[in-house]
């Protein structure tokens, strides 16, 4: 009996510390798993689909399942237009600390109905929740700014939000089987930037969250994509001078070609 | 479809190439570099405007270059008229990327890239439409008196004077220098080459010899968008590699098929028809900035 104490004793000192947004009363224990962990970008990349796949631990099949796959938070800022002598110019900026790059909720049914208000702040499950105020912003309305923000990304197709399973029109949604195992599935666009994503699974019972799950996502170049990439940012001069030279070469063939006649 | 390492997006080769070959084919029909129209037309495509314009520039070097390579052929280049532009350039260009990064950061570059293409454009448009138009009038005698080169201007005056032997000059170096600045300096914010200002300037302000005016100022927008990729690809890494090689690739065969189809068709016509084009162009621009927005916010800061 006391080793078993210890055992779990033991146990518990090695648990890794709970993320910020998941307070330590979750237990990071929601077995969950993505197909795609590693997803490269060669030079026919035109975007991708991340697979969730886990299973709900509740026996009776209660319970909801909320998937979130989550770009770096990357400060961002937003401007609204002004009119000044005639011409709308850009101006009163609002700066985001950090604001998602990217951002895609999934969930069986609407987020409202899952979980609180306050709860889908803390654990930011909406775009609009995860942007976070540089402080000392101005007196401009940030609510305001907030859902242009979002409004802007849904556009450029870097947030998005789906309720229930995919549909013949769209791959992405969130599918519930009998038995507990869930299925989602994120359009990734080509327009979303290359970097590191995690992707979340959430199960909430009676409005309170049980468990979840973070499971890394990376996304990297990979052949020449990466090596013009690495050029251009480690060797940026020669990268200049590559371009400079392929230039002339082109020039230079051209006029080659066309001398006669 | 190839996908875009800086631009982080996937863009139609074909589209591309045959949007380049097009902007090559005018250019070389009308005699301009084409940068004017390339940049805009990369930034209707979809491609993130700053790396429009930084990879335009290579596009211009690779026309430019092989320009150059015919006009040397008929000696057509002041190469000392031509170095001196070039250092004004050079220092014209690196204000530019300067006054570039710093408008990215404040978020006012689209603003400031739309008022100078809007004032270009209809300036530009404006002028070559007049001239056809004139021609087609049958008021010829003025296009004759507008190339007759008037005896003094400031050039004459200024000091610091020496001689131009290819040119026939005896003049200051201050207006190549100020104008190679300004023109440099143009080119890295707006990504053209500058030819259609440079042109005009050389035969009008320094009074240089029709016959030498073009390849001179091949050799500096060569030299300056030379200079203008590698800084961009220094201070802000927005050049594209990939891109620029579909670019130049289609950019110099259209150049090389335009020239050939406009030596034999009536210039007045095909100069009237562009400058169209661009006084719409610029309407659709004045049009942007004066019109209220139906979406009152924008992203910024650098990040597009």
């Amino acid at each position: 009996m006391v080793r078993r104490l210890l055992l779990l004793l033991a146990l518990l000192l090695f648990v890794p510390p709970a993320r910020a947004q998941n307070p330590a009363d979750i237990a990071n224990d929601l077995p969950a798993a993505v197909v795609e962990q590693q997803i490269s970008v060669s030079s026919d990349y035109r975007g991708s689909f991340i697979t969730v796949f886990g299973h709900n631990p509740d026996r009776r099949g209660r319970g909801d399942i909320v998937v979130v796959v989550r770009g770096p938070n990357v400060s961002t800022v937003v401007m609204r237009k002004r009119r000044e002598f005639g011409l709308w110019i850009n101006g009163d900026p609002v700066r985001f600390a950090g604001a998602p790059s990217f951002f895609a909720v999934l969930s069986n049914r609407p987020l409202p109905e899952i979980a609180s208000a306050q709860l889908i702040r803390r654990y930011e499950l909406d775009p609009a929740a995860s942007a976070r105020l540089e402080s000392g912003t101005g007196s401009a309305d940030p609510s305001a700014y907030r859902a242009a923000l979002v409004r802007l990304r849904f556009a450029q197709g870097l947030y998005r939000w789906y309720v229930g399973p995919p549909t013949p029109e769209r791959r992405s949604g969130l599918s519930t089987y009998p038995g507990g195992l869930f299925l989602g599935v994120v359009r990734l666009p080509a327009n979303a930037p290359i970097a590191q994503y995690h992707a979340d699974a959430y199960m909430f019972r009676d409005g309170r969250l049980i468990s979840a799950q973070r499971i890394p996502v990376s996304v990297s170049r990979v052949g020449i994509e990466r090596r013009i990439h690495d050029l251009a940012t480690t060797q940026s001069f020669l990268y200049g001078v590559v371009t400079v030279l392929l230039a002339l070469f082109f020039g230079w063939i051209a006029a080659l070609l066309f001398r006669r006649t | 479809m190839i996908y875009l390492p800086i631009a982080e997006m996937p863009v139609n080769v074909l589209l591309v190439l045959l949007v380049s070959g097009a902007v090559g084919f005018v250019s070389g029909l009308v005699g301009v570099g084409g940068g004017f129209i390339m940049t805009p037309s990369l930034i209707f495509l979809g491609v993130p405007a700053p790396v429009a314009v930084a990879t335009g520039a290579s596009q211009i070097a690779a026309t430019s270059f092989s320009g150059i390579m015919t006009q040397t052929r008929r000696k057509a280049v002041d190469w000392r008229m031509g170095a001196l532009l070039s250092v004004g350039g050079i220092v014209g260009s690196a204000s530019g990327v300067a006054l570039f990064e710093r408008l990215l950061r404040l978020g006012q570059l689209d603003l400031i890239i739309s008022l100078l293409y809007l004032f270009l454009l209809a300036g530009v448009g404006y002028l070559m439409t007049a001239e056809s138009y004139a021609v087609w009038r049958g008021r010829t005698h003025r296009g004759v008196s507008i190339l007759r080169r008037p005896a003094r201007t400031i050039a004459h005056t200024l000091p610091l004077r020496m001689p131009f032997p290819r040119s026939g000059l005896y003049i200051s170096i201050i207006p190549p220098l100020a104008l190679g600045f300004a023109v440099g300096a143009l080119a890295a914010i707006m990504g053209i080459g500058g030819g259609f200002i440079l042109i005009p300037a050389m035969i009008y302000l320094l009074r240089m010899p029709t016959n030498v005016v073009i390849g001179t100022s091949l050799f500096q927008v060569l030299i300056v968008a030379s200079l203008v990729v590698i800084l961009q690809s220094t201070a802000t890494q927005t050049v594209d590699l990939v891109l620029a090689a579909i670019l130049m690739a289609g950019g110099v065969i259209g150049a090389q098929f335009g020239a050939r189809v406009g030596a034999g068709l009536r210039n007045e016509t095909i100069r009237g028809l562009l400058g169209l084009i661009l006084l719409a162009a610029s309407v659709k621009f004045l049009w942007d900035i004066v019109v209220e927005p139906e979406e009152r916010f924008v992203l910024g800061g650098g990040l597009w």
